[in-house]
């Protein structure tokens, strides 16, 4: 690749290429990259649309906060398994409607741990209507902020909502 | 603290990029592109069965982990690795090296770095970074894929480092404890490029090397059969770009990396045919270069009807077609040196 065709004007996601220098050289550059700047948008369009059906769906009990997870999180039920260490059967069994009222709040534990998300946010959806259908590339910009703070209580989340002064 | 004496710099490739870095921090010069050729890094394999994935994907480069194990194997470059259990023990040992001045390369979950924006963030755990110091609760981070020095919470390296799932780090870091005064180009280089021509066109599995390439043509045609609607199977084609040009590759599926280090082989071996491959081999990476724009096009247009596939299994097998008769050309080459 020639070193003209390379650069890429996108300071927020920064990569090297090898190409081809003026002087014929080979080495490396640092640029922006090409599918960030130009298909960012559609990326955030297509998460923001599977989390609403997905969230829908949820409304609705036809499934689970595991498996509206495990759609986000891209995992599928093996890769889940060993990341919680909890059996591929339970996995199963905890993505559908009518056996997951019988789960662990131990295993509720190792989901949310996984997740990354305090474990009440597996009974919640925090919705916040300003910020709602906007497929913002930085939570940071959003009009409102919605801060949770982990407390030593595993099971107790602080969750703060407060207007974006920036 | 800090390793003042560490130099950051980007980087095309996180594993080879942690490698080049620390091995240069120890003062033995040398670059991100000879590493990944010495190691043989190059690579194809499409994956479709492997249980841990959600969709099947292709990979470009060698497992993690190898390409270390490889320099380590044909350099005097001494490596100390270490694994833990015990997730207290591993950040102590991680103090203890940084505290006395080792800069310490461990794997983790890519997920957990949130001084990379949130778009790039995905779960693999074959991600390398190099820690270069601490401050209070914060480590102090040089990431190939991040322009400046990043800090992380300790709690949120200890998650990355201890993630589960395929290919878990389980806590995994490395230093280099020594390194030889030079590298002996002459024997390695010829060795090196023999074992990436046989990862390619050798007795390989037919997922891997250019019959993966082409297996990949194939099995892409099959793919809408495996999404759960349009948007699903846009965003996968789509990936087709990023495991290309954006997830440490250096453009082209990492074959602009390998172009480089052909080039600077010929100049260290003082062999013109090598020089001439190099260029070859820029121009396979362009063409590669042209299936991500491709791809990254018809998947946002949602232009993804049996036509499109075909077409864009036709430039991969154009792809195959190619490298084959590049590697068998390579063959003859390094039989010369």
């Amino acid at each position: 690749m020639k070193e003209k065709d390379a650069y890429i004007d996108y300071e927020p996601q920064q990569l090297i290429m090898y190409v081809e220098k003026e002087d014929g050289t080979f080495g490396p550059i640092q640029t922006g990259s090409y599918i960030t700047k130009n298909y960012l948008d559609d990326f955030w369009e297509k998460m923001l649309k599977l989390k609403n059906s997905l969230l829908e769906q949820l409304k609705k009990n036809e499934i689970t906060p595991i498996y509206f997870y495990k759609l986000i999180h891209d995992f599928n039920d093996v890769e889940l398994a060993r990341r919680t260490g909890i059996p591929v059967f339970k996995v199963k069994r905890h993505q559908k409607v009518k056996l997951f009222r019988k789960i662990k709040l131990s295993d509720l534990c190792k989901y949310a741990y996984v997740f990354d998300v305090p474990v009440s946010n597996l009974f919640q959806a925090i919705v916040v209507e300003d910020n709602e259908n906007k497929a913002e590339t930085d939570a940071s910009k959003q009009p409102i902020l919605v801060k949770q703070t982990r407390t030593e209580n595993p099971f107790v989340v602080i969750t703060k909502i407060e207007v974006n002064k920036k | 603290m800090i390793i003042e004496s560490f130099k950051h710099n980007m980087a095309a490739h996180c594993e080879s990029g942690t490698l080049t870095a620390l091995i240069k921090h120890k003062g033995l010069e040398i670059t991100e592109p000879m590493i990944f050729g010495l190691g043989s890094g190059l690579y194809f394999g499409y994956l479709s069965r492997t249980p841990n994935l959600s969709f099947p994907m292709f990979i470009l480069r060698t497992k993690p982990g190898k390409l270390r194990k490889k320099i380590a194997k044909r350099t005097d470059i001494k490596f100390k690795t270490q694994r833990f259990k015990n997730k207290d023990k591993a950040e102590q040992e991680l103090d203890r090296l940084i505290g006395i001045g080792i800069p310490v390369a461990c794997q983790v979950d890519f997920y957990y770095m949130d001084y990379i924006p949130q778009w790039e963030r995905v779960h693999a755990n074959i991600h390398f970074i190099t820690i270069v110091g601490k401050e209070g609760d914060e480590y102090l981070i040089s990431d190939s894929y991040y322009p400046k020095l990043a800090r992380i919470h300790k709690d949120k390296l200890r998650k990355a480092r201890f993630a589960g799932g395929y290919l878990a780090p389980k806590g995994f870091m490395y230093y280099i404890e020594s390194v030889p005064e030079s590298i002996g180009y002459k024997k390695l280089v010829p060795l090196a490029i023999k074992n990436t021509i046989n990862n390619m066109i050798g007795v390989q599995p037919p997922f891997i090397g250019v019959r993966g390439i082409r297996t990949f043509a194939k099995k892409l045609q099959g793919w809408p059969k495996l999404t759960r609607d349009i948007d699903h199977l846009s965003h996968e084609v789509m990936k087709i770009n990023i495991f290309l040009e954006d997830q440490g590759t250096g453009g082209g599926g990492f074959r602009f990396l390998y172009a480089t280090f052909l080039r600077q082989a010929s100049e260290i071996l003082n062999n013109n045919e090598l020089d001439d491959m190099s260029k070859k081999m820029m121009e396979i990476g362009d063409g590669w270069r042209n299936i991500s724009y491709f791809a990254a096009k018809i998947g946002k247009n949602r232009d993804l009807g049996p036509e499109k596939l075909q077409e864009l299994g036709q430039m991969i097998n154009e792809r195959a077609d190619a490298e084959e008769n590049f590697y068998n050309e390579l063959k003859t080459v390094v039989r010369n040196i």
